[in-house]
């Protein structure tokens, strides 16, 4: 007797394929939005090693899976950044880096830098620290892995259809707004 | 030991009688002038006494006696003796002629002083937006302008954990231990 | 038949630019006409947050302004703060100063070395000089505790003594990278594709530089040798024997060349202070620092960082928080003003190798 796999299985099945492959090729945008972009490079080269993982650069938004937000986003470049992520192709995942993302830092108080990440576009993980280690960052990386593993990386899907809570958050603090409606 | 800078200092009373030069220490000399002096000024100390290079400029404000103080620092690769040269200029009507024709990078600190302070340069045709975008307000590094209560009515500030306000309570509460007196005085500011 | 001109923007997304700043270029083919930067990407209003902060706590505030060498800037607020209020600085601290910052600037003469040559296209050797750049960061996380910004030099001396074996250390990783530079030699400085891209490109004419305001390596590279470390000896400078470095001919070549010669004696300056170092005390207490007041003054201040010479304006009314710091860095004029004008006449392919050897940094010049 053949076995019989159900329709609901085999889907089942190609997603685990889907996600085996996406979560060993991550392409991470070469932006450095902020002073952790410091680390970077030590990840990326020899001494820890972070193409081992599959992680590697990529120069173009469109190409690219992973938006690295290495620190604070003052508001011009925060109008950048929503253009950058919305330019760049599903699936795609967000990684808060350093602890000026989670809660402002140590500019909490300063005119110019947004204090809450997450208001503004959807984040995967976040990496504390002032600023991470190589280490940490791998970490964090594994951590991404293993929640596109289990599928539960879907913070794509959570800007589409929560759109306008995020366009109102983003147009408080970002008044002269010229930019298309949505760029996917 | 300061005759190189007291032999400079007489010199620049000899010209301009109106001038308060001091001799802060070695290489170091702070000239004090009216604010119509400060052209004519960096220009005699640019080309007669061979200050070429513009170190800095900047701005300070002096909220309570309601005036600005521009600040000019110049520096002799020769001699190596630093003017540090500062004049007042009135609050409410804050303008300035632009040096961008002595030095070019004099272009730059004018653009900042004029978007952080809102002090105008005739003659620099760049002034605008330099460094913030959209800024509607008053000019930010002016003293009367709140960034702690702009920030906080503005960004979204990410409430605190509910268990670590006082780090005092956190901790006796987890170890079973009495605060010990050196930590018993401080009080937490908001 | 002219070429048509159009518009390019370099922007603040860009896998070539030191940074994050923008640079709009008007193009005629391949040869740019004219050039216009925008800043104001990273703008953190630090000297806006110093007003507010009391002067200890300004130091970690201070460190973050230039994010590969953090350490010229703490070093010039302390030296700043004592200058107003009068305070000696033991011995032996300043000695330990000094390697602190010499320390910093060959790490960042190894990152500059890994952006110069990835610019061009040659990417073995950021492999290697940010590889070798981790054992520098591996001392200073054994002494101060953090690797990029460690917040160890504060007004009266420094944080902590040097540890136990600390000294042994330092010499080992001298004594590595000194043997790794006829490494850097045989593949970037003794490359013939290097010379051929580097020599006559960017120029800066040598009797308009004072003038410009240049500082630091690119007015070295004109062939004009002045240098704070002799200019105004600060520290312990002036009982260390060293050579400042020229080379004439103000193109990328002659800056690289002279950037070259300063990390062997930056070499020299650390194996020197190392064995000179007396005993003593390491730090000149402040009182409470919740309410020490810095008496009413001014100073301004200089230091020769890897990039150039950075200055601090400082002036205190008397209480406890500062009245205005300014800060102002080498890359204020080399990327703004600077930057516009060398730029003309120059190819789009080497506009991000300019950048990098007038050592552009956006963080400094925004704060």
């Amino acid at each position: 007797m053949t076995p019989n796999i159900n329709e609901k299985d085999k889907l089942r099945i190609r997603e685990i394929v889907q996600n085996f492959a996406r979560k060993h090729s991550l392409w991470v945008l070469a932006y450095g939005t902020g002073c952790g972009a410091i680390e970077i490079p030590p990840t990326m080269t020899s001494r820890y090693d972070a193409e081992r993982f599959g992680i590697t650069g990529s120069a173009t938004p469109r190409q690219a899976d992973v938006l690295l937000i290495t620190g604070y986003l003052s508001t011009k470049t925060l109008k950048r950044v929503i253009r950058t992520y919305e330019q760049m192709q599903a699936p795609k995942y967000v990684i808060g880096f350093g602890s000026c993302t989670i809660n402002g830092g140590m500019y909490w108080d300063s005119y110019n830098t947004i204090n809450a990440l997450d208001r503004y576009i959807p984040v995967d993980v976040y990496i504390n620290g002032c600023m991470p280690r190589p280490e940490a960052v791998i970490e964090g990386f594994i951590k991404l892995q293993n929640l596109i593993a289990e599928g539960k990386a879907n913070g794509a899907e959570k800007y589409m259809e929560n759109l306008e809570w995020y366009r109102e958050n983003q147009k408080k603090i970002i008044h002269n707004w010229q930019m298309p409606d949505f760029n996917w | 030991m300061l005759e190189k800078e007291n032999k400079l200092a007489e010199q620049i009373k000899k010209t301009f009688h109106s001038a308060e030069v001091k001799v802060m220490r070695e290489k170091r000399i702070s000239v004090q002038l009216r604010s119509n002096l400060i052209p004519p000024f960096l220009s005699y100390a640019k080309e007669l006494l061979d200050f070429k290079h513009l170190a800095h400029m900047s701005c300070v404000d002096w909220l309570e006696d309601n005036e600005f103080e521009l600040v000019f620092i110049l520096w002799n690769y020769d001699e190596q003796i630093q003017i540090i040269s500062k004049t007042r200029i009135p609050r409410d009507k804050a303008e300035f002629v632009s040096l961008k024709k002595f030095w070019i990078q004099a272009e730059t600190y004018e653009r900042e002083i004029h978007e952080m302070y809102g002090v105008d340069f005739e003659g620099n045709n760049r002034l605008g937006e330099f460094i913030l975008e959209d800024w509607e307000g008053m000019p930010p590094m002016r003293r009367d302008f709140d960034t702690r209560k702009y920030s906080r009515e503005t960004y979204f500030q990410r409430p605190g954990r509910e268990d670590a306000k006082d780090v005092r309570e956190t901790i006796t509460k987890h170890s079973g231990e009495e605060v010990p007196d050196f930590a018993k005085n401080y009080t937490i500011r908001q | 038949m002219r070429e048509k001109e159009t518009t390019l923007y370099l922007g603040p997304q860009h896998p070539g630019i030191t940074g994050n700043m923008m640079v709009k270029l008007k193009v005629a083919g391949d040869t740019i006409v004219k050039a216009e930067t925008h800043i104001g990407y990273l703008h953190r209003a630090f000297e806006k947050l110093m007003e507010q902060r009391t002067w200890t706590q300004s130091f970690p505030i201070v460190c973050r302004i230039c994010v590969p060498e953090p350490d010229p800037n703490e070093e010039n607020l302390a030296r700043a703060i004592e200058e107003i209020e009068g305070r000696e600085v033991p011995e032996r601290a300043k000695y330990i100063r000094v390697i602190v910052l010499e320390l910093a600037r060959l790490a960042s003469y190894q990152l500059w070395m890994g952006g110069q040559s990835g610019s061009m296209g040659l990417y073995t050797m950021p492999q290697w000089t940010v590889g070798d750049r981790d054992y520098i960061l591996d001392l200073f996380e054994e002494l101060t505790g953090g690797r990029v910004y460690h917040m160890y030099i504060w007004a009266g001396g420094v944080r902590r003594d040097l540890p136990e074996g600390f000294a042994d250390k330092v010499l080992k990783v001298m004594d590595y990278l000194e043997s790794r530079l006829p490494d850097y030699d045989r593949l970037l400085f003794e490359n013939a594709l290097f010379h051929k891209r580097a020599k006559g490109v960017g120029v800066i004419p040598k009797e308009k530089a004072i003038e410009w305001g240049v500082v630091g390596a690119p007015l070295r590279g004109c062939g004009i040798k002045h240098d704070v470390r002799i200019d105004e000896p600060y520290e312990v400078y002036d009982k260390l024997d060293f050579v400042v470095p020229t080379h004439e001919g103000g193109d990328v070549w002659s800056r690289a060349m002279v950037r070259r010669q300063e990390i062997e004696q930056s070499i020299s300056i650390i194996r020197q202070a190392i064995e000179k170092m007396p005993g003593g005390d390491y730090y000149n207490k402040i009182p409470n620092p919740l309410t020490w007041r810095v008496p009413k003054g001014e100073a301004y201040v200089k230091t020769e960082s890897a990039r150039g010479e950075f200055g601090y304006y400082v002036v205190s009314d008397g209480s406890e928080k500062p009245r205005r710091v300014h800060v102002r860095g080498p890359a204020y004029v080399h990327g703004i003003s600077l930057l516009e004008e060398v730029l003309k006449g120059a190819n789009i392919a080497d506009v991000s190798f300019i950048m990098n050897s007038l050592g552009t940094c956006p963080p400094e010049m925004e704060r």
